[in-house]
C-alpha cells in the first residue's frame, strides 16, 4: 500500500438555507476551493468520490448533479452512502484508491442542501414494520439512548450544555460555520426549548445547507504539489446492527467508536490519545454524544467525560481541543459533516486553520457517527 | 428562481419469513414472538430470520413475556418512548410507553397493552405500561 495525504481542502459557508445556489453549484463552491488549495486544475484529478444522503433534497439520484458540480464528467465517479459516517467513509474510499495504486489523486466531495427536502421525512423513512410505524427521527432514536448513558455515568444536563457552548464559542472564530454565538451561556442552553428529553435545542445539532471537499493525492503528488501534506496514518470503519433495541447499552458501550478507535491507535502507535492527539474533530449530533465519544475514544476512563469538559481538557487552551471547528454541534449539512471533520483535521495538519488552528498541531483524530451506531476513526499526522 | 412541489410515496414491503410469523401471532393469539440465534444462545425480538451479530439462521421462534423492564426513554411532545426488555428475551423493543404522563424511571417493570381488534402490525401493542396497573386490573 503506498503512502496517502490530503493536500487541499475546501467548504463552502454553511447556512441554514444556501437558496444563491443550485446543488451542483454548492458542491462546485467547494470542490473548487479544494482544487485551489491544492493548487491543482480538474484535469489533474483522476477519481471523485461523493457522500450525499438519498431523500434529504427530495430528489434521485443526487450523486448524478454531485458529480457535475465536482468535475466528475468523463472520470471515475461513485457515491458512498454510510449514513451520517458516509463523508468519512468517502474520505476513507478516497485514501484507499489512491494507497492501492489504483489513482494518483482523489476529489472528496461531500454535500446537503437541507433546505430543498424534508430532512425529517427522510429520516423517518427508516424500518417500516418496527421503526416507523412506532417513531422515528434522528432526534427520537438519539434522545431515547441518553437517560441509560445518564444514569449510568452519572452525566448532567450542565455538563451536556458546557459541550454547546464550548462548539459555539469554537464556531464564532470558523468562518464557514453555521451557528456562532460566542456569547452564549451554560444558562441560556439550560433555558432553551425542551426537545425530547433531556435534549434541549441547544443540545442538538442544526440542519444546514453546505458542501466541504478535499484533495487526497499519493505520496509523490503530494511531495511535489504540498508544502506540509495531512499524511493518512491509519483509518477503521465499523458498522452496527440497525434495530435500536438490539444495540446493547448504545451510548455507554458505543461498540463500533470504541473499536474503531482502538484499530487506528494500535495502527498509528498512538498509546495515550489524550496525551499523543493534538487535535480531534468529532462528529458529535448532540452534546450527551460528545461526552459518550470521549470515553469511547479513550479520552478519558468510562464515566469520567463529565470532568473532561467541566476542566476544560477538551477547550481551546486545553490539554486536547475538540471540534476547534465548532464540529456538528454548529455546522450539519449531513452528506458533507463527515468530509468536514477530515478536512478541518487536515487543515490542522496544514497549519491552515487561522483563528481557530491549534498551535504546532502534527496529530489529528477525526471521527465519524452515522444512523445508530456507525462509526469511522481517521488519524492524519504531519510525519507519514 | 425558487420551484415549490411536493412527493408522496407509496410503499408495499415485504416483512419476511420471521417478522411475518412475528405479526401473525401477535394479531390473531395475542402473544410476542422471539428468535433464538443458536450461536450466541440470545433471544431477539421482535423475532428475526437470523442474528444480525452472527450472521446464523435462528431457530424456532419462541414465546417471550408481555412482561418486562425499561431500559432506556425519553420524553417528547409526541408521547414517551422507550427500549423495554422482554422478560425471556436479551434484546429491547422500541415502542410508547403508557401513560405518558406517568414518571418514568430506567429499570420500571411494564406490560405490554394489545389492542383489542389486531392487524398484523407493531402498533398492535399499544405501549408498554406499568406493571402494577395491569396487575390492578387484572
Amino acid at each position: 500500500m503506498r503512502r496517502v495525504a490530503i493536500i487541499g481542502t475546501g467548504q463552502t459557508r454553511h447556512a441554514r438555507c444556501r437558496d444563491d445556489a443550485s446543488q451542483p453549484e454548492l458542491v462546485r463552491e467547494a470542490a473548487a476551493a479544494a482544487l485551489a488549495d491544492a493548487e491543482l486544475r480538474p484535469a489533474d484529478i483522476d477519481a471523485v468520490l461523493l457522500s450525499n444522503m438519498e431523500l434529504f433534497e427530495g430528489r434521485a439520484f443526487p450523486e448524478l448533479w454531485a458529480g457535475e458540480g465536482a468535475f466528475a464528467c468523463g472520470k471515475p465517479c461513485m457515491k458512498v452512502a454510510t449514513g451520517g459516517t458516509s463523508g468519512t467513509s468517502a474520505c476513507i474510499a478516497a485514501f484507499h484508491q489512491v494507497a492501492s495504486g489504483l489513482f494518483d489523486t482523489a476529489l472528496v466531495v461531500g454535500f446537503e442542501k437541507h433546505s430543498e427536502g424534508h430532512t425529517q421525512t427522510g429520516m423517518a423513512l427508516t424500518d417500516p414494520f418496527w421503526d416507523r410505524a412506532v417513531a422515528s427521527g434522528a432526534l427520537g432514536n438519539f434522545a431515547l439512548s441518553i437517560s441509560e448513558y445518564m444514569t449510568e455515568r452519572g452525566v448532567t444536563e450542565r455538563q451536556a450544555a458546557l459541550v454547546a457552548v464550548k462548539a459555539r464559542t469554537n464556531a464564532a472564530r470558523n468562518p464557514h460555520a453555521h451557528l456562532k454565538s460566542p456569547e452564549v451561556t451554560v444558562e441560556e442552553v439550560l433555558a432553551s426549548r425542551m426537545l425530547a428529553h433531556p435534549v434541549r435545542l441547544f443540545d442538538m445539532c442544526p440542519q444546514s445547507d453546505g458542501a466541504c471537499a478535499m484533495v487526497v493525492a499519493s505520496e509523490e503528488c503530494a511531495r511535489r504539489a504540498c508544502s506540509r501534506p495531512a499524511w493518512v496514518k491509519a483509518t477503521a470503519t465499523r458498522h452496527e446492527q440497525p434495530y435500536l433495541g438490539d444495540i446493547d447499552r448504545r451510548l455507554c458501550a458505543m461498540r463500533t467508536l470504541r473499536d474503531a478507535s482502538r484499530a487506528v491507535y494500535a495502527a498509528a502507535g498512538i498509546i495515550d490519545p489524550l496525551a499523543e492527539l493534538d487535535v480531534a474533530e468529532i462528529y458529535e449530533p448532540v452534546t450527551y454524544a460528545e461526552l459518550a465519544w470521549y470515553e469511547a475514544l479513550g479520552f478519558c476512563e468510562d464515566g469520567g467525560a463529565g470532568r473532561l469538559i467541566e476542566d476544560g481538557v477538551t477547550s481551546m487552551d486545553g490539554a486536547l481541543p475538540v471540534n476547534p471547528s465548532g464540529g456538528v454541534l454548529s455546522t450539519n449539512p449531513v452528506g458533507a459533516s463527515g468530509v468536514i471533520r477530515v478536512a478541518e483535521a487536515a487543515l490542522q495538519i496544514h497549519g491552515r486553520g487561522g483563528a481557530r488552528q491549534v498551535d504546532g498541531a502534527r496529530l489529528a483524530l477525526a471521527t465519524g457517527y452515522g444512523v445508530y451506531a456507525w462509526a469511522d476513526a481517521v488519524v492524519l499526522g504531519a510525519e507519514p | 428562481m425558487i420551484r415549490e412541489g411536493s412527493i408522496h410515496i407509496p410503499f408495499t414491503y415485504a416483512a419476511g419469513r420471521a417478522a411475518s410469523r412475528f405479526l401473525v401471532v401477535l394479531r390473531d393469539e395475542g402473544r410476542i414472538l422471539g428468535s433464538p440465534c443458536p450461536a450466541c444462545r440470545r433471544v431477539l425480538c421482535p423475532a428475526r430470520s437470523f442474528c444480525p451479530r452472527c450472521g446464523e439462521e435462528t431457530g424456532e421462534p419462541v414465546v417471550v413475556d408481555p412482561a418486562g423492564t425499561v431500559v432506556s426513554f425519553t420524553e417528547t411532545a409526541a408521547g414517551v418512548f422507550g427500549l423495554v426488555r422482554p422478560d425471556g428475551a436479551d434484546t429491547a423493543m422500541l415502542h410508547r410507553l403508557l401513560p405518558a404522563g406517568a414518571k418514568w424511571t430506567i429499570g420500571a417493570r411494564v406490560r405490554a397493552r394489545l389492542l383489542p381488534e389486531r392487524t398484523g402490525s407493531i402498533t398492535d401493542i399499544e405501549g408498554f405500561e406499568p406493571l402494577e396497573a395491569t396487575e390492578d386490573h387484572a
